[in-house]
Order: structure tokens, then sequence, then C-alpha cells
């Protein structure tokens, strides 16, 4: 197996390159916005801002190199993400018994063999594996070490913990396995760079919005942040820019908008969802891996449930024939 | 040739694996940069915490960094001993001092002659590992040594998970995100050994607390 640059085939699909000159494009606005900023009003309180910035350019790199670059490191940097969110998930977890410690490695191994699934482009067992295969096996696994005691918890927990970060996360990679269309060059990567965009925009937009206008709060005791003008403009902005970036996916101008709102409502679905599982131990953020942003799971939370919704609705619309 | 076997151990291998396995943040690791002989503490709940620390040492501390082990545990054969000797770079020590009439070494006059001689300690003053995430009495020796020696100062650590992933009596190593947070050196100059323990413990609760 050799690992090659994919540099010219790259440069030659222009509609990947737009929206990656788009993200950096982006990238650079808010910095020289932030900066300006700073220049002229010294005293205002952007100093987290900056921070998400710098984040943002970091990971935004290493996403597009990711994506450039050989399947098979699109794949291992995915599974790697998969990896950092379930270990993550799993440290802050009250809810993981010390008994729990060895059943952990299982649900660490499932890991590679989801991946390898999705490389393969083994459609049925990447279905299945987790939601069927583990889910019974993680239970039985319980039993054999015998301990009762808040064992139905542990039964639910952690599934649950792959599920999100495992099960859902992979489905970017499957994108990646995806045959190619007639007529539809962007294909895989086209696709997995517009959920990604569309997901992770459609945080910061809901962000902003509820920024500059929030008043009401939709469930002010797991997000305070979280507002009805802050999610309805959020998913209204979302499905615009969405509409726009269609080229890189085969969606016609209807079905654009019905799946960026799917997008959109799903990515404030797994936000909140987090946000109450944090609240649950008692954190503010998941961890610190991220400066400005918390940890892993606090930026993929959104996409380890808009990944899967985009990537069967598309699934269904053009792959099954 | 020594030192090239721990850097290689500790500073490239270690420090990777540490990383890719369960993601080791440092906060304030520019605390660790001390010239000069230092007793570095902190809370132990692993073989881990040993292993970490000397990962993340500066080259030039790593080589004089000497982590204190007890002799009736990782000297139980002239071979073990040899080992830990060499691979931890390790002072192994009794773990109690000679009673009156009874001769055999005192403990704490080699962790001095350690410092003396312009070394560093590497010390978990609360004696055997722990429940993870939990704490255990600080015992006395860290206070003498420094007490003898009032030019040193300690460096004190609060380590984060390291127990979850390989605690004590499991082998098997389990994945957890961990942390190591690591407080300004303190010259503990002019106080008695009672009131240097309850500094260092104090120290590490402080940095604890700066977690949760």
């Amino acid at each position: 197996m050799i690992l090659k640059f994919d540099l010219q085939a790259f440069v030659e699909n222009k509609e990947t390159l737009i929206v990656i000159s788009l993200i950096f494009g982006i990238l650079v606005f808010a910095t020289l916005l932030f900066w300006i900023m700073g220049l002229v009003r010294p005293n205002a309180n952007i100093g987290e801002l900056k921070m998400r910035t710098k984040s943002w350019w970091m990971m935004a790199t290493i996403f597009v190199v990711a994506t450039v670059l050989d399947p098979v490191i699109s794949f291992v940097a995915i599974g790697a993400l998969s990896f950092m969110a379930l270990r993550e998930i799993a440290s802050i977890s009250k809810n993981v018994r010390e008994e729990d410690r060895k059943i952990l490695i299982w649900c660490y191994l499932a890991i590679p063999v989801q991946y390898l699934f999705a490389y393969y482009k083994h459609y049925g067992l990447f279905l299945t594996f987790i939601p069927i295969f583990m889910h019974l096996w993680i239970p039985f696994m319980l039993v054999l070490r015998g301990v009762t005691e808040n064992i139905g918890r542990s039964m639910s927990v952690l599934p649950t913990q792959l599920m999100l970060t495992v099960f859902g996360v992979s489905h970017l990679a499957f994108l990646l396995s995806l045959p190619e269309l007639e007529g539809f060059k962007a294909g895989g990567r086209g696709l997995l760079l517009f959920v990604v965009f569309i997901t992770e925009m459609n945080d910061v937009f809901q962000f902003t919005w509820g920024k500059m206008f929030g008043r009401y709060k939709i469930i002010p005791k797991i997000s305070p942040n979280k507002t009805w003008e802050g999610f309805i403009g959020g998913i209204i902005t979302t499905t615009v820019v969405g509409y726009f970036l269609r080229f890189l996916t085969p969606f016609s101008g209807m079905e654009a908008i019905i799946i960026c709102l799917s997008v959109a409502i799903t990515g404030f679905i797994g936000d909140v969802v987090v946000s109450a599982i944090k609240r649950d131990v008692g954190m503010k953020d998941t961890g610190n891996t991220i400066p400005g942003h918390g940890g892993i799971l606090d930026r993929i939370d959104s996409l380890a449930l808009t990944a899967p919704v985009f990537f069967h609705i598309v699934y269904n619309l053009y792959y099954l024939k | 040739m020594k030192k090239a076997t721990l850097f290689i151990v500790y500073s490239v291998i270690m420090r990777t694996v540490l990383k890719l396995f369960s993601g080791t943040k440092l906060i304030h690791k520019e605390n660790l940069v001390y010239r000069g002989p230092c007793v570095i503490v902190g809370n132990h709940n692993s073989h881990l915490d040993t292993i970490s620390i000397m990962a993340h040492l500066p080259l030039r501390q790593l080589a004089k960094t000497h982590p204190i082990a007890a002799g009736d545990y990782f000297g139980k054969s002239p071979f073990k001993a040899a080992l830990t000797r060499f691979f931890v770079n390790a002072v192994l020590i009794p773990r109690s001092r000679p009673k009156e009439g009874e001769t055999g070494p005192d403990p704490i006059q080699m962790m001095v002659q350690v410092l003396e001689k312009g070394d560093s300690l590497l010390l978990f003053p609360e004696g055997s590992r722990g429940e993870p995430e939990k704490f255990q009495k600080f015992k006395r020796g860290v206070g003498l040594v420094l007490e003898q020696c009032p030019d040193i100062p300690f460096i004190p650590i609060y380590m984060k998970g390291l127990g979850k992933i390989l605690p004590k009596g499991d082998p098997v190593p389990v994945p957890f995100d961990s942390y190591m947070r690591i407080g300004t050196p303190i010259f503990p100059k002019g106080r008695t050994a009672e009131e240097i323990v309850s500094e260092v413990e104090q120290q590490i609760y402080m940095l604890k607390a700066e977690f949760d």
C-alpha cells in the first residue's frame, strides 16, 4: 500500500478547492476582524473569541490536510478523532464504574473494527457492528465481571458512548467509501467537506446569533446560552450557506434546503445532549484539549449526530439503487 | 550511555506513548525548568506517575533526577535492583530509618547525599500508590530531607487520570485522559520538618483544587 499526495486530482477538483479557500477566507476575515476590534476597543472582551479563532485555524488545517491526503490518512485521522472523543467521554463520565475499566478496552477495540468496515466499504457490517453486536457483547462482558451493583447503568452508558463517539463519527469516514456517481465530481470528499463545514458553521451561527440577539432561552437548565433567536437565526443562515455550497453535493436546490435544515436541527440536538451529559458530571467543558473550545467532544458533539443523519439521507436519496 | 538510554526511553518513547495513549497534558510545564538540585513531589496513584514526570523533564535534568524507590519492593533481587537503578535512574532506600542501636543505611541521609551531590530527587510523600484520584496521608520523609537542605526548593506536581490508566494491582493499561499540573518551586527555608510536610501537602491540594 503506497500513500500518495493526491494533490493533482485535488487541484483539478475545483469544487473542493473553492470550499477550502472559503474556509481559510473566513478564518482570515475573523482573525483580521478580531485584531482590528482589539485595536479599536482594547477593553473589549474578545480574548475568548481570539483563542477560538486560533484553534479554528489549527482544526481547519488538520481537517483540510487529512482530507486532501490519501484516503488511508483520512480514515486514520477520523478514527483517531473517535478514539480521543471516546477517551474524553469515558474520562469525565462518573457513570463508568471501576469494574468497567476492562470493558472499556472492548469499546476501544471496536474503533479499528468499525473503521476497517468503513474502509473496506462493507456497508452491512458497518451499520450493524456497534448497534447490534457491540450492544450484545458489552452487556455480556459486564455480566461476566460479576458485579451487579449499578450494572444496568453501565450497560446503557457504555454502548451509548460508543454510539456517539464511534458509530456517529465513523459515518464521516464512510462518506469517503461511497461509490462514484455519474456526473457528480466532488464525490465522497465533497460530501465530507460539506457536512463538516455546514455543521461547524451551524455551531458558529447559532452561537453568534444567540450572542447578538438572544433573549428567549430554550432550555435554560441545560444550556443557558441556547436561545430561540440563536437557534432560528442559526438554522436559516446555515441553510442559506448550504444552498450556495450545494455544488459539493449532488443535491437539487430543494433537497439542499431540506437536508441543511435537518443538519442544522440535528446539530443543535447533538450540542444540547452533550451539554446535558456535562451538566450531569458538573463540568463546563468536557476537557481542555482545544484552547477556547474545551475538549474534543465540545467541538464534535453536533457532528456525532449530524454525520449519520446526513449520511443516511444522502445514501437513501442517491446511492440506494 | 545511561544518559542516552534515559533520553530514548523517557523523552522519546514514553513521551510519545503517553501523548498517543492518554493525551497527557502539562499545565505550566515551564515550572519544571529549574536549574540546580530540587525535590519534585507529587501525588501517587500509579507507576505511570514516575514515568510521566521523567518523560517531561527537560533534558539537562533528566539524568540528574533520581526517583526514590522502596528497596524492599524494587530491590527484591539484585537483578531487579540493577534494572531499576539503570532504567529508572532510581535511588533505592529502606522504608524506615534504623532504630536506635541498629546499624544500616539511613534513608534520609541517603536522600540528602543525593541533593548535596547536586542532583535532584523525585518522591511521592504518600509512600505507596493509593486509589485513583484519592490522597493518602503524607509521610514525614520529605520534610526531614528539606529541613537539612534549606537552600533547595520543592516543586509540587498534581497528576490526574494516571491512576485510572494503570492503577495499583492491575497490569492492563486502559486509555483515559490525563493531566499534570506543575506548581512553582517553593523554598521552605527555616521551617521544621512537620511544617514542610504540611506545606507540601497543601501545595498539592491547591493544584488539585484548580482542576475542580
